[in-house]
């Protein structure tokens, strides 16, 4: 029932406003693609409503920190509504297909195809929601390297910056990125997926379970796992510390996004329960700190150019 | 009692009538499943995995198995189109389109991503010539006499012919902004231009538009009915059946379908099943009226292919929902030779088979993300 009413509103959505202006544009090749960024958009739009069912009551119950500023969570709501409606993902998945198309031409040339998980691993092929939690470990663990790059860098730290200089930390704050690290961002998880052979019905799926997994991360609430949920799963508590203030640029620990067993491994984790400490980047500028959302991705751009020039 | 005696060979008349249960094979390429529906009951009665996108599907020349491309996951899936029971896989290339030439000696394949044609030897699957071609190869069709092949080149508004024997091409040429399907018909080429509202009717012999016919908007392509006494063409943006005279080619009916029809496969009784695209659903059109009835499937229905049955599918035993050991043998497909380079082959091997078809899962079976979500 709730299956045929999702596909009769995609449909009449897609017939009706997208399809006549692909049409109109003379971009009728494009079809497919463009119905598929539906489920992008339609997703994100419910992530944020699942986001705000689930992370507001939260906030209230145990806020961590009074909210003082206002403003400064308004803009991060900004920041929410222009990345989750998929704008982003839709023009690296189309410039990503089209690369892969080259890509994918060239090595099956050179005689190579490269393989499905399904392929290496048979046992996958019958069970679809096996395959799906594969396919989020592995995705979850590279946007842990994503996560230790943007810090790593100084380039992308210049600009991974803004995400970090937020003293009202909010589940607003998790899309509050520089455009230039959104699209880098979405080229990196954009291009694993299509690496790994993501199947396309899959792809906002997963997208929108790590996504909820990020905004609660970083709710401005008073909550740990307990000594082995903390280690299952990236819990508010894990992940303010990680944008606590000593813990800004290089120095970092807990950069995982979803499952803490990467922290783990590679030796940036820090358990320490009960530790919820004001998050910001000391010595940041106003604008990147509370500037509204132009103010922030102008800070960001000068950053990155001086940082490139050598000058910071 | 007369009126009794008159009603019993009325009923062994209805009960001698043939019965029916053709299946119906749906790809749906926005899900990764087969959806198998019995045409008399509508009901879904086997649901088949797959990876990742089914578009197009064909029988092979002797009719025994049905082909399927799964064009993002570089596989051909082979059925028996009686049980609907997966026999075997082989890695290929990129299959988007594909048909086999009307001597049944090639099998040229789409390759709609990677803009590539390729031709290969149609009873071992080993690769012929590969040819990197303009923008978004996707439909094709042969020459009667199987000299030529001619692919739509979507993204480049061109009809390319491809000589089969030297794998090249023989001439190219700009037909309309995204030209989608193409068929023989009648010595001419008909070729569904999605970027306008007509089907252009062009000479085989170098390409040009002789005239076009004005069909709706998203023309897409036309499928010619098994008595030959129509042809049918979808607009996927009018969301528009449109009724041709096979001779004139002159337009007889349009017909409404919301939906976005695309491909369309014709039942025994006359009927067309068509694909909507962006419904999710099939429709059942009769063609002496028009009047359609739709039937739920999976997201993006696209090819489709009825195969004539009296008895319903007997329903699947447990035991062959899981892997066992007297799957049949894997057929032997070796590597092609890669000679010269630019069209070197692709490496063909044959995958284990896996499982074949699952039972149809009862309403609420689906998995539980996709019944929670609505995909």
């Amino acid at each position: 029932m709730l299956q045929d009413w999702y596909a009769a509103a995609t449909g009449w959505l897609f017939e009706h406003v997208l399809q006549p202006a692909l049409y109109a544009l003379g971009l009728m090749d494009w079809a497919e693609d463009l119905y598929g960024w539906l489920d992008f958009a339609l997703f994100g739009l419910f992530g944020i409503a699942v986001v705000y069912a689930v992370c507001r009551p939260l906030e209230a119950w145990r806020p961590v920190e009074r909210r003082a500023d206002r403003r400064a969570v308004r803009t991060d709501m900004v920041y929410t509504f222009l990345s989750r409606l998929g704008i982003l993902p839709l023009l690296a998945f189309v410039l990503l297909a089209s690369l892969q198309s080259r890509w994918e031409g060239w090595l099956t040339e050179a005689g190579i195809m490269p393989p499905t998980l399904e392929e290496l691993f048979p046992p996958l092929r019958e069970h679809a929601l096996l395959a799906l939690l594969v396919y989020v470990v592995v995705l979850d663990f590279g946007e842990y390297w994503r996560h230790r790059a943007q810090h790593g860098f100084r380039w992308w730290w210049a600009l991974h910056a803004i995400h970090h200089s937020q003293r009202q930390m909010t589940f607003w704050t998790d899309d509050r990125n520089h455009v230039l690290d959104d699209v880098l961002a979405a080229l990196w998880f954009g291009g694993l997926a299509l690496l790994i052979g993501v199947p396309p019905g899959q792809f906002p799926l997963i997208l929108l379970l790590l996504r909820l997994g990020e905004s609660l991360s970083h709710a401005n609430v008073r909550l740990s796992y307990g000594r082995i949920g903390e280690r299952l799963l990236v819990s508010p508590r894990f992940h303010r510390l990680h944008h606590g203030l000593l813990s800004a640029g290089a120095t970092g620990k807990n950069y995982a996004v979803l499952l803490p067993v990467w922290d783990w491994i590679f030796g940036t984790a820090d358990f320490r329960r009960g530790q919820f400490p004001p998050t910001g980047v000391p010595g940041i500028e106003p604008a990147m700190e509370s500037g509204g959302w132009l103010r922030q991705q102008w800070a960001g751009f000068r950053r990155l150019a001086t940082t490139l020039a050598g000058r910071a | 009692m007369r009126r009794a005696a008159f009603a019993l060979p009325l009923l062994a008349g209805l009960l001698a009538a043939p019965a029916r249960a053709d299946l119906v094979y749906v790809l749906n390429s926005g899900d990764a499943f087969i959806t198998v529906l019995d045409s008399t009951t509508r009901e879904e009665v086997r649901r088949i995995p797959v990876l990742r996108e089914v578009h197009h599907l064909l029988l092979t020349p002797d009719r025994t198995e049905l082909v399927i491309g799964d064009s993002v996951a570089n596989e051909l899936i082979f059925l028996d189109p009686a049980t609907a029971e997966v026999t075997r896989r082989e890695r290929i290339s990129n299959p988007y389109h594909l048909e086999y030439s009307p001597d049944g000696r090639h099998l040229v394949i789409t390759s709609l991503r990677r803009d590539q044609v390729d031709i290969y030897d149609a009873a071992t699957r080993t690769l012929q010539a590969r040819l990197r071609v303009p923008d978004k190869p996707s439909h094709l069709a042969f020459s009667p006499d199987g000299r030529l092949v001619y692919v739509t080149l979507q993204g480049a508004r061109r009809l390319m012919a491809i000589d089969l024997a030297q794998g090249r091409p023989v001439w190219t040429a700009e037909v309309g902004r995204q030209p989608a399907g193409v068929i023989w018909h009648r010595g001419r080429l008909l070729v569904g231009i999605m970027g306008a509202d007509h089907i252009a009717v062009v000479d085989p012999l170098d390409g040009k538009v002789e005239r076009t016919i004005p069909v709706g908007r998203g023309a897409h392509t036309v499928f010619a009915a098994p008595d030959g006494r129509a042809l049918y063409a979808t607009s996927r943006v009018d969301s528009r059946l449109t009724v041709l005279d096979p001779e004139t080619l002159e337009v007889r009916a349009r017909w409404d379908l919301p939906g976005g029809p695309d491909c369309i496969a014709f039942d025994p009784e006359g009927r067309l099943w068509v694909t909507l695209r962006w419904v999710a659903r099939v429709a059942v059109v009769d063609p002496a009226t028009g009047a359609a009835e739709t039937i739920p499937v999976g997201r993006s229905p696209h090819g489709i292919f009825v195969q004539p049955r009296r008895e319903p599918l007997p329903p699947v035993p447990v035991a062959a929902t899981t892997p066992t050991d007297a799957a049949p043998p894997v057929a032997e497909v070796t590597a092609a030779p890669v000679s010269p380079p630019p069209l070197a082959a692709a490496p063909l091997d044959a995958s284990p088979v896996v499982p074949a078809a699952t039972p149809a899962p009862e309403p609420g079976q689906a998995p539980w993300w996709r019944r929670s979500l609505g995909r």
